[in-house]
């Protein structure tokens, strides 16, 4: 036996200056990210770029689509689950939304929720797949990655579709521009919708009966199905949940572009989880955070940005993306290893 | 008279504010197995410590052959012939057990691993230690049983004169603790002295030669393998064994569960799982019914045919809940019906670790806290807060994690949580497997006090005193049948002749 002989009053449990840490590390390095990116900012006639209108509109518009990603995985990994899929999903999405408005000539209210009850089954089949025939959701959704991507090829036919906008065969409704826009000149009309789709994922996750549900099913299965919990349900519908934030992805994807293209999101996967965990969630489930996901993405996107505006190649871009991933890992596993001790 | 192998005199070790050693005076003789036995805390492991080098005393001394030895670590014990299993084998399942047993030591040519010569050795190695296994099988075959012999045979590669023995059969079944047992005298026959540490009373007169009670980080005192238990418990918690048990309820409640001649089809047999075949029994709202039964008999199916967790299938014949005809079989049905389940590996499958006590507390009663699905923190509050009143969970912070309290109050977390949905009927398998005298008579108490609320208890256990001491009723298995049922309080001779396929005395 490991226990070592306890007092009779039993120390209260102080929560560690580092467990704080991991718990905002994503705010945290947010702040710092923006610090750096004040500090290292070109300048021209006095201005700091990176604090211009234009180029914090270009840092939320280029992490809103990674970002809703994010969303989704962020209850898939606290559920203990992992989803490779979701970059394959997007691109099939948006060619899936690109065909069907340009070359089969459907409107809107008809090619809108296709797309988003294809995105919602492609993620409940991996996840039924996964969870009944109990193969490991990483091998299930690596295998959907690859069956979305060929989807994508027959969709589209192999080829690049590029929406134009106007009336008769040929063409999209000018309405499904507005994902492109800007509100006011300023705001991306796609930034807004991750805004939306944060802000009720957090709701879930945080408030609501089955938020509760995700995080004991991924903290203990098994105890989580003893206390009564549909256990199977919550692991396909997170599934679900990810299919779904994968088609709104792929269809803004395509609003923003304006063409749908088989290889659309191809590694968005890889910055979706970069950016979850980023944010302090716990790979093994059953811990982790909205608001650190989101904070995450902000982070990644911001910190690109200042690489950029410094000139600064894509490659050292990857070394840095890399270097603050196993940063945010470490941080987590000193906190954990002290934790248990 | 010669020296013994191994004496150790008036060794005191403190850490900090705690005593845990007080002067602990302990010898061991060649081709003895010195069983030492002590509750949580009592200074077993520290003492251990000392024994294999991982832990310098701050007084007394340790002496091999008669000769004083001061070790500066596990090195230096080990170069004395002084070898520690631990309760976590330090074997490495992906590998196979030759190079388990060379781990570390690996015999090379040129830098390149002998593999054949390693495996020669290592398959004389196990046949010295009585062990019949094939060298090169990987440790990750192996039962528990044979990893633990595997784990002998790699401390008697470093010519162990000495063996320390840390609950061995903690994990082990019946047949494999004997296959154990059989492999530890034949050691000790040829002159390996053995200290076999053990929480299991019934062991000592099996395996010991002689048995020594530590308390509170001193020795109580060193007796014969023929002590009594009774004897044992009063040296290990410091009272009589009878005062463990609660004083039995006087009234009995409406029947809360009723199978008559039931029989369970599971949707999904498998081998080695006894289905219950026909069963008959009644627990009352008020009392402790114990269930009892040679291994395999299938006390732990029937539990896990009532409350669903491990078996989905379909009862036939008569199952009624509260008098009325129930259909059980899975756990969503058990939670209608008002089964709670308090398992054993709070662990495994009992608790959250990483989630907080509100968290886990909550945990089966989740919907009662979420009004229209959405989680209502005023509830969760209130609810919380009378699971820690009720349960006495220590200390009463809804916030800390489970992971830092103490197995007992982790347990208390596991009865509130499947209790806070107020069941009718508790079922138990194995309540005190692994919890020392002092936890068990806790666990006995409160299990009395909720059957003095009304509850009804069903309780599986392979140790008899003490569904004898607990129980108002034992029902006997065999095979997946009821065959026959004791009042309060049945002679444990009797029980057990029953067990063993015996016709019960009219």
């Amino acid at each position: 036996m490991t226990t070592v002989s306890t007092p009779a009053t039993a120390p209260r449990p102080r929560k560690s200056p580092l467990a704080y840490l991991v718990r905002f590390q994503s705010l945290l390095g947010l702040v710092i990210v923006i610090i750096a990116g004040i500090v290292f900012s070109p300048r021209r006639h006095g201005h700091i770029l990176f604090l211009q209108t234009d180029n914090i509109a270009n840092i939320i518009r280029s992490i809103s689509e990674t970002g809703i990603l994010a969303l989704g995985m962020t209850f898939v990994i606290i559920a203990a689950g992992i989803d490779l899929s979701v970059g394959a999903v997007l691109g099939l999405c948006s060619v899936l939304t690109a065909q069907l408005l340009v070359n089969e000539g459907w409107g809107l209210w008809s090619t809108l929720p296709l797309v988003i009850v294809v995105g919602v089954l492609f993620g409940a089949v991996q996840g039924a797949i996964s969870t009944k025939a109990r193969i490991q959701a990483f091998i299930v959704t690596l295998a959907g990655l690859q069956a979305a991507r060929g989807l994508s090829l027959i969709v589209s036919n192999n080829s690049f579709i590029n929406i134009n906008y106007g009336q008769g065969p040929g063409s999209a409704p000018p309405a499904f521009a507005v994902l492109g826009e800007r509100i006011g000149g300023v705001f991306p009309v796609a930034t807004l919708v991750f805004l939306v789709l944060a802000a009720v994922s957090a709701f879930v996750l945080n408030n609501t009966r089955y938020g509760r549900y995700v995080f004991a099913v991924g903290g203990n299965e098994k105890a989580a199905r003893l206390s009564g919990i549909p256990v199977n349900a919550v692991k396909i519908s997170v599934y679900a949940l990810t299919g779904f934030v994968s088609a709104i992805a792929g269809i803004v994807h395509a609003g923003q572009f304006a063409f749908g293209s088989p290889n659309d999101g191809t590694g968005y996967e890889l910055n979706a989880i970069a950016a979850v965990v980023i944010g302090g969630t716990d790979l093994f489930g059953g811990a982790g955070s909205m608001v650190g996901t989101i904070a995450g993405a902000v982070m990644l996107g911001a910190l690109a940005n200042i690489l950029q505006l410094n000139d600064i190649s894509a490659a050292m871009q990857l070394l840095a993306t890399g270097a603050i991933i196993v940063a945010a890992a470490a941080l987590q596993t000193l906190v954990v290893s002290r934790g248990t001790r | 008279m010669t020296a013994p192998l191994l004496q150790v005199n008036g060794v005191q070790k403190r850490y900090g504010g705690v005593h845990a050693l007080k002067g602990v005076d302990f010898d061991l003789a060649a081709g003895e197995v010195h069983v030492l036995l002590g509750e949580n805390g009592a200074g077993k492991s520290t003492l251990m410590g000392v024994l294999s080098g991982a832990v310098s005393p701050d007084e007394g001394s340790v002496a091999l052959d008669g000769r004083p030895v001061r070790f500066a670590s596990p090195r230096d014990a080990h170069a004395a012939g002084i070898a520690m299993i631990p309760q976590e084998l330090d074997l490495v399942p992906g590998l196979d057990i030759a190079a388990n047993l060379f781990l570390g030591s690996e015999i090379t040519h040129a830098g390149v691993l002998a593999h054949g010569t390693m495996r020669q050795r290592a398959q004389a190695l196990l046949k010295s230690a009585g062990v019949a296994l094939n060298a090169s099988l990987p440790v990750a075959s192996l039962r528990m049983g044979e990893r633990q012999l595997v784990a002998i045979a790699k401390a008697l590669s470093a010519q162990a004169r000495i063996l320390i023995m840390d609950e061995p059969t903690a994990a082990l079944s019946a047949v494999e603790a004997d296959h154990l047992f059989t492999v530890v005298r034949d050691l000790a026959a040829r002159g390996v002295g053995i200290v076999y540490i053990s929480h299991r009373l019934e062991e000592v007169g099996r395996i010991g030669d002689r048995v020594t009670v530590m308390r509170d980080g001193l020795v109580v005192g060193t007796a014969g393998p023929d002590a009594p238990q009774a004897a044992l418990v009063r040296m290990l918690v410091g009272r009589p064994f009878s005062d463990l048990f609660p004083p039995r309820a006087g009234t009995l409640g409406a029947p809360i569960l009723r199978l008559d001649h039931a029989r369970f089809e599971p949707r999904h047999p498998r081998p080695g799982w006894q289905a219950p075949q026909d069963v008959s029994l009644i627990v009352h709202a008020g009392e402790i019914v114990g269930l009892t039964g040679l291994m395999g008999v299938g006390r732990t199916e029937l539990l896990s045919a009532l409350h669903g967790f491990g078996a989905n299938g379909r009862w036939h014949g008569t199952v009624e809940v509260r008098g009325k005809p129930a259909s059980l079989g899975t756990i969503a049905a058990a939670r209608r019906a008002g089964i709670a389940y308090v398992t054993d590996d709070r662990r495994g499958t009992g608790l959250v670790l990483n989630h907080t006590v509100a968290q886990n507390a909550v945990m089966s009663t989740l919907r009662r806290v979420t009004p229209f699905g959405l989680v209502s923190r005023a509830l969760e509050r209130r609810e919380v807060a009378t699971a820690l009143d009720t349960y006495d969970i220590r200390p009463r912070l809804p916030d800390a994690k489970v992971v830092n309290l103490s197995g007992g109050n982790q347990q208390k977390v596991v009865f509130a949580k499947e209790l806070m949905n107020g069941p009718g009927l508790l079922l138990l398998d194995e309540p005190t497997r692994g919890v020392d005298v002092g936890a068990k008579a806790e666990i006995y108490r409160r299990l009395r006090a909720l059957a003095g609320s009304g509850l009804g208890v069903l309780v599986a256990s392979s140790e008899l005193p003490e569904l004898i001491g607990l129980c108002d009723r034992i029902v006997v298995m065999q095979a997946g049948r009821t065959v026959h049922e004791f009042g309060a309080g049945p002679a444990e001779d009797e029980v057990r002749r029953v067990s063993e396929g015996e016709v019960a005395a009219a």
